[in-house]
């Protein structure tokens, strides 16, 4: 069972006696943990310059490091979205409020009806009460068929309504189960409103408890209406209408598609019953951007991602999953492959905690020595200066790496505004605007290609450029083109959004005092054309007037030129940057059909043999009895004869005993043969068990259809191709 | 260029289905039975099954060890909060255990075998409250006098409430957890969608952190977006081991045994052994019949000429004791029926001659 488990370091294997129980108890935890933990720390601290030691604490760091960094990322991210639906969350404040205040209206009037012990009522009094019967329902429309983007919105939902004096509850699809019933949603209701479980609920308990709660709204929060059974739903539905009285419950539905969902869900009657308000949350892509913008935009000196997994986690997010869920646990995934590959990792915990990079200072565990060894093995410092760093450097440079990356993504967002007017999404730019290759020359280029287009053609869009050249020079152009009013408007974002950075923020408000200044001096020459980089001038020649917006859009390519650089040509940028999409897709989206496939149809490159690759992918008798079974498999259509099959098989286990003519396409050299060191004879009985093994090991991976009773010769393929 | 990759992934795909279809369809289909095959004795083919030379043993070993590399990075992984997912080919049990028993020494690791067919995962979760609730108590004393030794016992709880107190708060210090390491977590015992909801209900709790092993290509198919990305929180690993599946595949059926008329004239010739000597002897009568007559419609046997034949041995007294019988033949499927031209109901039994006279050899 276990051919690869070295038994002196491990403790003795279970037996197979556990090997058949459900579940047993492989250890304890060792009650020593937390006091070694802390010994060790304290003990070898100040001599921790030898090797085994600073591994295990390496480890412990990098651990804190993750947590820093993925605390601050994740507290970010919420931040962002809770903004996001901050709006809509206020409205629906409100229209709680104004629905409970109607439903108390109603009470007041009937105080009679309502202190009964029981709700239900005679004719008269239905008519009465009339209107108030109806239960308050806001649909929520999500604008996602990805319900697990929304789990966080409706949690913050509730949060927020808990916080304006509601009691609420959440519930999701799976509390309507058709298993459980009524009384499924009822317990999980109670649990979540009482704090207590019982085994036999009822309305009336709640309604007691309700007696108590001193007049708040109670708001029930269904995540995902359309995943719900339709009868449990109408139940619970008629369940609380006659309890509306006693219980006035006002229900918030998330429904992914439109109102005509719910008709479809719910029987007329109960539709009716319903007194339904709409609202509408942001779309995945809205979400998308806000996130990226956040995270990977104001955020980049503490992580930054290239080329590759940004385009990577585009196109996932596009064509395969399309969850803002998936994106934010790729960041997860990344930045712990980053902390864990890069050995100065533990730096970012500095550049996330405060401002101003100590990041070499040692309250750390590791030795100076360690540290300094480390700097200089970084590639980026090898390239750029010479190996002599002391810590002064190491400083400056770090504090360099974050206004390089502080100026990037304000020239990044200052063209996302741009492109705003083009409806760009910040995903789209984002991944263009990062260059995979040093681009000293194509600076260049985005002036030459802007020339030709000003001269050429006034096309506002994309057509004749390549994608990624395209973007930005149409920026240049739209800036050209846009009216004042617009310019202006433009400028006092840019303005906004650049305050964190002198460099860009000092010009856009230079360009700003010109614009007003343009309004009154439309023929006003420049005067600190002189003190520009000459590069801009060049474009200024053409045009005898350089116009404000000529002006702008000289500033902007400026920008563009001087600051979207990649980060990869910076100075200790591996500190931060990440770009392994391999590495990180394997982790993220494991692919078990092509992979397991591959294995077989591999596997001496796993095993990394040498008597197996020589008939060049031929099934040879030293291979892997179910890997040369699955190969003899593609011979086959989509039904295989398993007394065929078995027939091959045993040729090639035998081989050596057969005449070569018989099989002209394995290697026919005697002397390979003299090498193999199969038995020359195998039994039968080998034979029929080692195909039994195969077969069975290739039922496991479910690459095969077992024989049925109408086919009993034969087993069916499920997979085709990798 | 890239989407150019994509499409041709899929219609590459769709070419090679229509391909084996093709081929499976066009090309004269084979005959060939699996009886063709020269079987040998069952339980000499189980002796052997037991006893198969492992291939490569040396580059597996290597295999499995160079993974051994790599136990600190999945421990680290599984510290930040992630799951591990292992796939690839082989049997991973043993390297996960191994794992768990070598690199988990921290913590109370808890098994649970699915490949096994049946696995109770309320008492799991007891299990893990009880592992949980020591750990705890070595961990901080202090903090847990507010806590008394609860009102219940965990085993009398409900899921929920367990649920709950594996993701309660217990510490500030998130790093005391008990780890599940699931063997085939899309085996048979674990593969309905309620027990994959509890588990990743159970990998969600805060105090809980999984390493899961899959083995069939169409597992992830096992779990919607929100189990994947919030609950199980999965970190994949390609871990191919090329081991082979002993203990996973204990309860699997020999292909070679299952179909072959070997095994049907064995189980056949044991329920007869079960029954009374006068029911064997009807099923003689039958078995005698279908041997003399080869043709595809002699061989069905009406059912008035077996009620007389059977009469005049003695061997019934009634069509009622007859269909009794017969009953108990059709339960075991050692006969089959169905009505003639006439009306009249015709007994089979569904076996080659050979195997019929083998079995008759048997029975006598």
């Amino acid at each position: 069972m276990a051919p690869a488990v070295d038994p002196s370091s491990s403790p003795p294997l279970p037996t197979a006696e556990s090997n058949l129980q459900p579940f047993y108890i492989l250890h304890k935890a060792s009650p020593s943990k937390s006091a070694a933990k802390t010994r060790r720390r304290i003990d070898l601290s100040p001599k921790a310059s030898d090797g085994s030691t600073e591994i295990c604490d390496d480890g412990n760091l990098r651990l804190e490091t993750f947590k820093s960094l993925w605390s601050n990322t994740e507290s970010i991210i919420k931040d962002v979205l809770k903004n996001l639906n901050a709006n809509v969350f206020d409205e629906i404040d409100k229209w709680v409020h104004v629905s409970f205040d109607a439903i108390r209206a109603c009470r007041s009037s009937d105080f009679s009806t309502s202190t009964r012990p029981y709700p239900i009522m005679n004719n008269a009094s239905i008519a009465a009460v009339g209107a108030s019967r109806q239960i308050f329902t806001a649909l929520l429309f999500t604008k996602n068929m990805e319900f697990v983007d929304d789990i966080l919105t409706f949690a913050d939902l509730g949060v927020h309504l808990r916080s304006h004096g509601c009691c609420v509850a959440n519930l999701t699809s799976l509390d309507f189960s058709a298993k459980n019933g009524v009384g499924g949603c009822l317990k999980t209701l109670l649990r979540q409103l009482l704090m207590v479980s019982i085994d036999a609920p009822d309305m009336s308990i709640l309604a007691s408890w309700y007696t108590e709660q001193d007049e708040k709204p109670l708001v029930i929060i269904i995540e995902d209406v359309e995943r719900c059974c339709g009868s449990v739903l109408n139940d619970f539905i008629i369940m609380l209408r006659e309890w509306v009285i006693k219980v006035p419950i006002i229900l918030i539905l998330g429904v992914a598609t439109t109102v005509d969902a719910l008709k479809n869900i719910l029987s007329s009657n109960t539709y009716l019953d319903l007194s339904v308000c709409e609202f509408n949350l942001g779309t995945p892509a809205e979400r998308m951007d806000a996130v990226l913008e956040a995270v990977l935009l104001k955020n980049c000196e503490t992580f930054s991602v290239g080329k590759r997994v940004s385009t990577f986690l585009r196109n996932y997010f596009i064509r395969h999953d399309g969850t803002l869920t998936l994106f934010v646990r790729a960041l997860k995934i990344a930045m712990v492959q980053h902390i864990h590959a890069e050995p100065l990792s533990f730096t970012l915990r500095k550049l996330v905690d405060e401002e101003g990079a100590k990041g070499f200072e040692s309250d750390s565990i590791l030795s100076r020595e360690t540290v300094r060894k480390r700097v200089l093995d970084l590639p980026s410092l090898q390239r750029c200066c010479q190996p002599s760093a002391d810590y002064a450097d190491m400083l400056s440079g770090l504090s360099e790496l974050k206004r390089h990356c502080k100026l990037w993504s304000s020239t990044v967002m200052c063209l996302y505004e741009v492109g705003k007017y083009h409806k760009i999404t910040l995903l789209d730019l984002y991944c263009e605007t990062l260059e995979p290759e040093p681009r000293n020359s194509s600076a260049s280029d985005y002036t030459r290609l802007a020339k030709d287009n000003t001269i050429s053609s006034h096309n506002h869009h994309l057509v004749g450029c390549s994608q990624s050249e395209g973007y930005v020079v149409w920026a240049f152009q739209k800036v050209r083109d846009l009216p004042p009013v617009e310019l202006c408007k433009l400028l006092n974002r840019w303005e906004m959004l650049t305050r964190g950075t002198t460099e860009i923020h000092e010009k856009v408000k230079e360009l700003q005092s010109l614009t007003t200044c343009e309004e009154n001096r439309p023929k006003r020459e420049p005067t600190e054309s002189s003190r520009r980089p000459t590069a801009r001038n060049r474009i200024n020649e053409k045009t005898d007037k350089p116009t404000v917006n000529e002006k702008v859009a000289t500033f902007l390519q400026c920008i563009v030129r001087q600051y979207i650089q990649p980060i990869e040509s910076i100075p200790f940028n591996e500190i931060v940057f990440f770009n392994n999409v391999d590495k990180l897709q394997t982790a993220l989206v494991g692919d078990p059909r092509r992979r397991i496939q591959t294995d077989l149809l591999e596997s001496n490159k796993f095993l990394k043999c040498s008597c197996c690759s020589k008939n060049g992918g031929a099934p040879v008798p030293s291979m892997h009895n179910t890997s040369m079974m699955y190969s003899l498999a593609q011979e086959h259509g989509d039904l295989i004869n398993l007394s065929e099959w078995f027939h091959s098989f045993k040729a090639i286990v035998s081989q050596p005993t057969l005449p070569a003519k018989k099989r002209p396409r394995m290697s026919p050299s005697p002397r390979k043969r003299k090498e193999s060191n199969e038995p020359q004879n195998k039994s039968d009985a080998t034979i029929q068990a080692e195909f039994c093994r195969a077969v069975m090991e290739l039922q496991i991976t479910g690459l095969l259809r077992m024989p049925s009773k109408r086919r009993p010769d034969y087993v069916q393929r499920v997979a085709f191709g990798l | 260029m890239e989407l150019n990759d994509v499409e041709e992934e899929e219609f590459g795909f769709s070419r090679n289905y229509f391909l084996a279809k093709e081929l499976g369809g066009s090309g004269k289909k084979s005959a060939r039975k699996l009886s063709d095959i020269n079987l040998v004795d069952e339980q000499e083919l189980r002796e052997a099954y037991a006893n198969i030379e492992p291939k490569h043993e040396k580059e597996i070993n290597d295999l499995v060890r160079s993974y051994k590399n790599s136990y600190s990075e999945w421990v680290g992984v599984l510290r930040c909060g992630f799951g591990l997912l292992m796939y690839g080919f082989g049997s991973k049990k043993a390297l996960m255990e191994d794992f768990a028993s070598t690199a988990l020494t921290d913590y109370s690791v808890l098994v649970i075998n699915g490949y096994l067919q049946s696995i109770n995962l309320k008492q799991v979760a007891a299990t893990l409250a009880e592992l949980l609730w020591d750990q705890l108590k070595i961990q901080r004393k202090s903090t847990l006098a507010n806590h008394p030794k609860n009102q219940q016992p965990f085993d009398t709880r409900s899921m929920d409430d367990l649920i709950s107190f594996l993701d309660g708060p217990h510490l500030e210090d998130d790093e005391c957890f008990v780890c599940i390491v699931v063997n085939n977590i899309d085996g048979p015992g674990l593969r309905d969608s309620e027990t994959q909801q509890y588990l990743a209900r159970l990998a969600a709790c805060s105090h809980i952190r999984m390493v899961a092993s899959i083995d069939h290509v169409n597992a992830p198919l096992l779990w919607d977006k929100k189990m994947v990305h919030t609950q199980f929180n999965w970190y994949w690993y390609h871990v191919p081991t090329y081991a082979p599946y002993k203990i996973e595949g204990m309860f699997f059926p020999l292909i070679l045994t299952h179909t072959g008329s070997a095994q049907s004239v064995k189980t056949a010739s044991i329920v007869l052994q079960s029954l009374t000597p006068n029911a064997q002897n009807v099923f003689k009568v039958l078995a005698d019949h279908q041997l003399a007559h080869s043709d595809e419609e002699g061989k069905w046997m009406p059912f008035n000429n077996l009620y007389t034949i059977c009469r005049e041995r003695f061997l019934v007294s009634s069509q009622i004791t007859l269909n009794a019988h017969l009953t108990e033949f059709k339960d075991h499927e050692l006969v089959k029926t169905r009505r003639n031209s006439d009306g009249e109901d015709c007994l089979y039994i569904p076996l080659t001659s050979e195997a019929l006279q083998k079995l008759v050899q048997e029975i006598s």
